[in-house]
């Protein structure tokens, strides 16, 4: 076939596939294999998951339709509703926590004269980590009885702070958002620096020589200048947060104690993996779309409002 | 344009003057700066450090000398953790899952990203369009029906076929960012080249691919990390542990020996180190490519 089309694209006018012979035909056949790809594993899904979410069905039984009942369920399943509620406390915390933070750690390394390659390097290491990795390694860390956070609160006298870090349902949750953050920090902090390395100095100088302070430069140049970032990072990790906690969570919890850290995902792959409700597992997977799809159009739209081309 | 690009360095220059104006605020200043830079240092870096300790200990060192360096080292552990943990075919599934996959990541998304930045064709918006909602959905919400297509396919257990299903996850991010580099370059390059007789794909394999290479090696660079530490996709569709890969061994070597800490440190060296060797060697390209998209835009 590509011989056909170049063979036409060639010899011009004359030729009868002369209809193929145009960018038209070499588009297509370029674009072929990656909508095949395409069509297999997201639009078949995609399309598939919503048909199953519309009936029961355990995999292997004949399905039977089922309208929205999984839906319905899902308004009255108090598991599911724990989930979502833990899914966005995750959300914001972890979002809010990595732009202060990133943010801060930027501003510290964009100071820094001497190491700055060094220290951006080191900041950046948990990032290349794999979640299981990381989720493993705070395990032990937060390990109630060799752990390193317990054993370093005894060392400086802070005993009474002592916690089954993962274990105590109140902040079972926050110590796994602790540990998302560490392993994302890095990456936010290097997108700052790049947006705070293109603000001209000149900015900076002649407010000095205005008068202002260090805290009205930050309010009156760098936040105002840092706006496009500030979303970039607001988007990249709302999509991260919602949808890439299973790893973690797995890992360090499984979603207990009492479901405490259950988040959507999570919910999701025990109800279809441990109890076979495929389609009720379906349903729960479009629920998490639709919040994450409205979450970013919304953001989205925010960003055009507020003239933010990026 | 000159006048343009000089602010943008002179911030660093800024900086660098600032120390000949040093008082004694300032020098506090400096000195505030790297202690809280070191406590970030401490925060990051010491736990792996930590894990790498206690990796070379006997069990028994382990309680007595939490903190501190190991008085020995025992690379017994190193080779017991990987007889125990089965680190071998692991490393081997890692290998064949994450290489055929990129390989297919890029032999397809390649051509696609060229025919959207370059050329001419009707559906180029919608193709666009989809592409880019298409990274709005993460695969990650459409496990069970990606899992029921995966069966149907008769792709389950089978390492070559979860290849697949990770090239398709990484494609629309990856075709969106070569399209970028496809964008900037030059027509004229392409229209010499059309004039001498040379079909598009001789252009795109000849003299397009070359100009892209930073692109592809940011797609990599990106796929790598994504598909070698994924957990998520690889505990959906390869359920067998004779085809698992390195981050599904470690879960289960963690669950079934979780009383082994100085193996399970040594499993846990083995399998990262290699990333971050990776990563601290070409951390120039990844970091510039990394912010490069990201602040462009």
């Amino acid at each position: 076939m590509t011989t056909r089309s170049q063979k036409a694209a060639a010899s011009g006018r004359s030729d009868p596939w002369r209809f193929l012979a145009g960018d038209g035909a070499v588009a297509f056949l370029m674009i072929l294999p990656a909508a095949i790809l395409f069509c297999l594993f997201y639009l078949w899904p995609f399309v598939n998951g919503f048909w199953l979410s519309l009936h029961n069905w355990d995999g292997f039984s004949d399905p039977t339709w089922a309208g929205l009942s999984n839906y319905q369920r899902l308004l009255h399943d108090r598991i599911f509703l724990g989930a979502l509620r833990n899914n966005l406390i995750f959300v914001v915390a972890v979002v809010l926590l990595k732009n202060v933070l990133g943010l801060g750690l930027a501003l510290l390394l964009d100071r820094a004269l001497v190491g700055r390659a060094f220290f951006r390097a080191a900041a950046f290491v948990p990032v290349t980590m794999s979640f299981v990795a990381v989720g493993l390694l705070w395990s032990w860390i937060y390990n109630p009885v060799f752990g390193l956070l317990n054993g370093a609160l005894d060392l400086f006298g802070l005993g009474g702070l002592k916690r089954s870090w993962l274990g105590d349902a109140d902040i079972a949750l926050y110590s796994i958002i602790v540990v998302d953050v560490w392993k994302w920090l890095g990456f936010h902090a290097v997108i700052y620096l790049a947006g705070l390395q293109t603000i001209p100095s000149e900015l900076y100088e002649s407010a000095k020589m205005d008068g202002a302070g260090p805290l009205q430069r930050f309010r009156h140049i760098t936040v105002p200048m840092m706006m496009p970032i500030i979303f970039i990072n607001t988007i990249l990790g709302l999509s991260g947060a919602f949808v890439r906690n299973f790893d973690i969570v797995y890992v360090l919890t499984k979603g207990g104690p009492n479901h405490a850290t259950e988040v959507v995902l999570t919910y999701m792959m025990s109800k279809a993996f441990q109890e076979g409700a495929m389609s009720y597992a379906a349903a729960i997977g479009y629920v998490l779309f639709l919040i994450v799809g409205l979450a970013s159009v919304g953001l989205l739209a925010l960003m055009r409002r507020q003239r933010l081309d990026v | 344009m000159s006048g343009a690009a000089e602010p943008v360095l002179s911030h660093d220059a800024g900086a660098a003057r600032r120390p000949r104006r040093l008082g004694a605020r300032g020098l506090l200043e400096v000195a505030g700066i790297y202690a809280a830079l070191a406590l970030v240092l401490i925060e990051t870096l010491y736990p792996l450090l930590w894990v790498l300790f206690g990796s070379l200990k006997t069990k028994e060192e382990m309680l007595s000398n939490i903190w501190g360096p190991p008085s020995s080292l025992v690379l017994q552990n190193y080779a017991d953790a990987w007889r125990i943990a089965g680190m071998g075919s692991r490393i081997v599934s890692s290998v064949l899952v994450t290489g055929s996959a990129l390989v297919i990541l890029v032999v397809v998304a390649t051509p696609c990203a060229y025919a959207l930045a370059r050329l001419r064709f009707p559906g180029r918006g919608l193709v666009l369009a989809v592409a880019v909602a298409a990274m709005l959905v993460p695969p990650q919400v459409m496990a069970i029906p990606l899992f029921m297509v995966a069966r149907d396919l008769g792709l389950i257990n089978n390492r070559l076929g979860v290849a697949f299903v990770y090239a398709a996850t990484s494609l629309p991010l990856s075709v969106f960012i070569l399209r970028s580099f496809f964008v900037t370059l030059p027509a004229d390059l392409e229209d010499a080249a059309r004039v001498d007789g040379a079909s598009r794909l001789e252009i795109l394999i000849h003299i397009m691919l070359p100009l892209v290479r930073p692109g592809v090696a940011l797609i990599l660079i990106f796929g790598f990390i994504e598909i070698w530490n994924d957990f998520f996709l690889a505990f959906l569709l390869l359920r067998d542990p004779s085809v698992q890969t390195i981050p599904l061994g470690l879960v289960s070597f963690f669950q079934q020996y979780d009383s082994l800490w100085t193996l399970y440190f040594a499993a846990l060296t083995i399998t990262t180190l290699p990333v971050i060797v990776v990563f601290l060697a070409m951390q120039r390209q990844f970091i510039a490519g990394l912010t490069a998209g990201a602040v462009k835009g």
